[in-house]
């Protein structure tokens, strides 16, 4: 198997802000941990962009075990509660083996306060991450990113306050558990943020009759997976037409016609994420088909793909 | 046989040395048992060569050729202990039926092939000076005893194991009381265990309180207690036999990825620091039963 630069055929390069990816398909954020625990099951080094699980300022214990996941149809629901080992240790610990793939990867931050997110992303600037996801929309911590995702003021003041903090491309990942998405994306492309990427998790909750209790020790928590899909497509195509920033769509992409679906309705690029607990070469798999599928339709470029829905008749 | 075999995915070592593969392995046996029960053999030499008592599969229920396509159900893989390995080439693995993924599993057939992740997880220690393994296992933690009996057995330990169920008909193993006053699971004696099983309908007793009768006896240098199966048990084995023999348990935790990213599947532990979260996929799922913060486990 030769280095992705090697094949011939047609352009897959994305360009987010001043960073260039070889080709369109990321590791979302939260699945691959820091890069490391999936080594050997596939080559990651393929793909365009790995986004590491989300850091925060300091360690997070995360919320309590038992049950952090649940299966759900065509779907599962997590509370995570973003467990991490903090900035520090993934710059110090962490970064180099993620980077010893040789592809692109994007740290992803989020904090209590704009300041945190501001102090994360300034350890960061010094770093080799090709660009910082700023997580606004993490569903599972009750003091964290929700109070700013689901409100386009604070989420602006979130990106406001990282801007400076670093040259590095920003990217703001928005909850889809808003009234109005394209208001919240239209504020963090104004506060700087050099691209979005959507969506996050869908609030959610499984309760288990027998007991009469909600299964996840959170309560509720976020559904993520196929189950998703159509409901991460609308979002994608509507905020694809309401920011000129590029989009990143993701949400229960499983295969490269999903992924193609999200591409269509606007996305520059896509992410995977549930899909790899099942098949930890799913990112590979999606990326050949998105190639088989432009030579098949004679396309040069993925740019000549994105956006390039025609919507039918009715309104 | 028309199945493909051998890796489908590339398998490299990880940075931390361990040996993971990915494997479309060929179904050699698929077997329904008592009491719900399923065997799967499959023939995994990759994996065979490399596993140890209480490291576990990662299985993907659906047909391997299917991955491509979301599934409705059994979205994903589901863990099992490694319950044999067959002369380094096949390995066993010995499933209760309980939700859609092991029905799934069961209507699998010889001449198909399983997607599956392993070994994964820390297994069973076993220490030099191990000279008896009290081995307790209940109800489904049945599965990984006959691979530890015969690696322990091999290496010149001796195996005491002590099964519990709630009736004779609630094991994978047809109960044997040939003997009067002692039942037997001969699978287990087959492969070198001094075998006493406990049904609590029968015997009107716990196998935790098999263990505590009988643990004067087999308390010495050189023992050690290995215990698999519920929650419920092993709390009771440690506080049983914590005090005079070291305990190691094997945990189950709902998991998604299987190898440590996205914790999922933690179990509270006490670390010098207070309580540390620990993965059951990556850092168990066996542990010492002193260092599990027991009060804090559990749904
Ligand atoms: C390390 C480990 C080793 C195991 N070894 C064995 C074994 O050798 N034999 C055996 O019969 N069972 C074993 N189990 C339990 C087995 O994983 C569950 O019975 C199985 O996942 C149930 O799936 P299902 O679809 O049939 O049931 P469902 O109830 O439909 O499953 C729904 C979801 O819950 C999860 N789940 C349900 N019960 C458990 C459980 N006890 N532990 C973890 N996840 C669970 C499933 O994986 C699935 O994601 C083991 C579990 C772990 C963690
Ligand atoms: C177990 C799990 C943990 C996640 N953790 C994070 C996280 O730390 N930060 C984040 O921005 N998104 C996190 N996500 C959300 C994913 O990155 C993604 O947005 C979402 O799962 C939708 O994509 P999918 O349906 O393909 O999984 C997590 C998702 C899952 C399933
Ligand atoms: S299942 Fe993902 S960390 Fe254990």
């Amino acid at each position: 198997m030769g280095a992705s630069g090697t094949v011939s055929g047609p352009d897959l390069s994305v360009q987010i802000g001043s960073l260039t990816l070889k080709n369109p398909v990321m590791v979302a954020s939260g699945i691959f941990g820091y890069g490391d625990e999936f080594r050997g099951l596939a080559d990651y080094g393929e793909l365009g962009a790995l986004v590491l699980k989300t850091v925060t300022r300091e360690p997070r214990p995360g919320n309590p075990p038992a049950s952090r996941t649940v299966e759900t149809p065509a779907g599962m629901v997590n509370a995570i509660g973003l467990e991490n080992v903090g900035v520090e240790a993934l710059v110090e610990e962490k970064l180099p083996l993620a980077l010893s793939y040789g592809t692109a990867v994007i740290a992803s931050i989020a904090g209590d306060t704009p300041e945190d997110f501001a102090a994360c992303a300034e350890i960061l600037d010094d770093t080799p991450v090709s660009a910082i996801e700023i997580n606004i929309s993490c569903p599972n911590v009750r003091k964290g990113g929700m109070a700013f995702g689901v409100d386009a003021w604070a989420s602006a003041q979130v990106v406001r306050a990282v801007r400076p903090a670093t040259r590095k491309p920003l990217i703001a990942k928005l909850t889809p558990n808003v009234t109005d998405i394209c208001a919240i994306a239209r504020a963090c492309a104004a506060a700087g943020a050099d691209a979005v990427s959507l969506v996050n998790t869908f609030s959610a909750m499984v309760v288990d009759v027998e007991t009469r209790r909600p299964v996840l020790a959170a309560n509720t928590g976020g559904l993520s997976g196929p189950a998703i899909r159509p409901a991460a497509v609308l979002r994608t195509f509507q905020v694809a037409r309401a920011v000129s920033a590029p989009v990143i769509g993701m949400g229960g992409i499983w295969n490269a016609s999903d992924a193609l679906e999200f591409i269509i309705a606007g996305a520059s690029a896509v992410a995977v994420g549930t899909v790899l607990f099942a098949d930890p070469a799913a990112g590979n798999r999606v990326l050949a088909g998105i190639r088989e599928y432009l030579v098949r339709h004679r396309l040069d470029s993925l740019q000549e793909l994105v956006g390039s829905i025609t919507l039918r008749d009715g309104d | 046989m028309t199945t493909r075999e051998g890796p489908s995915q590339p398998t490299a070592e990880g940075t931390d040395g361990r040996l993971v593969h990915r494997l479309e392995a060929p179904i050699l046996e698929s077997a329904r048992l008592p009491a719900g029960y399923h065997r799967l053999v499959v023939r995994a030499p990759a994996i065979g060569a490399v596993a140890q008592p209480g490291q576990f599969l990662h299985v993907w229920c659906h047909d391997p050729t299917t991955i491509g396509t979301p599934p409705a159900a059994a979205v994903l893989r589901r863990p099992y202990s490694i319950s044999r390995v067959w002369s380094g080439e096949a390995v066993e693995i010995l499933l209760q039926v309980r939700g859609v993924g092991g029905r799934m599993l069961s209507g699998r057939r010889v001449g198909e092939s399983l997607d599956l992740i392993g070994p994964l997880g820390k297994g069973f220690r076993i220490h030099d000076d191990l000279r008896t393994a009290v081995v307790v296992a209940g109800g489904s933690g049945i599965a990984p005893v006959p691979f530890l009996t015969e690696t322990l057995v091999a290496r010149g330990v001796r195996v005491v194991a002590l099964v519990g169920a709630a009736d004779d008909d609630r094991m994978p193993f047809p109960v044997d009381r040939a003997e009067p006053g002692r039942a037997t699971l001969l699978p287990l004696e087959a492969v070198g265990a001094e075998v006493t099983f406990v049904a609590e309908a029968v015997e009107g007793k716990l196998v935790s309180e098999a263990l505590e009768e009988r643990l004067e006896e087999l308390s010495g240098p050189g023992a050690e207690v290995m215990a698999t199966g519920p929650v419920a048990m092993l709390r009771q084995v440690v506080k049983t036999a914590g005090e005079s023999l070291p305990v190691q348990v094997s945990l189950e935790e709902r998991m998604a990825c299987g190898v440590g990213a996205c914790r999922s599947c933690v179990v509270p532990v006490t670390g010098a620091e207070g309580i540390v979260y620990r993965t059951v996929c990556r850092d168990g799922p066996v542990f010492a039963g002193g260092e599990i913060a027991w009060e804090r486990l559990g749904r």
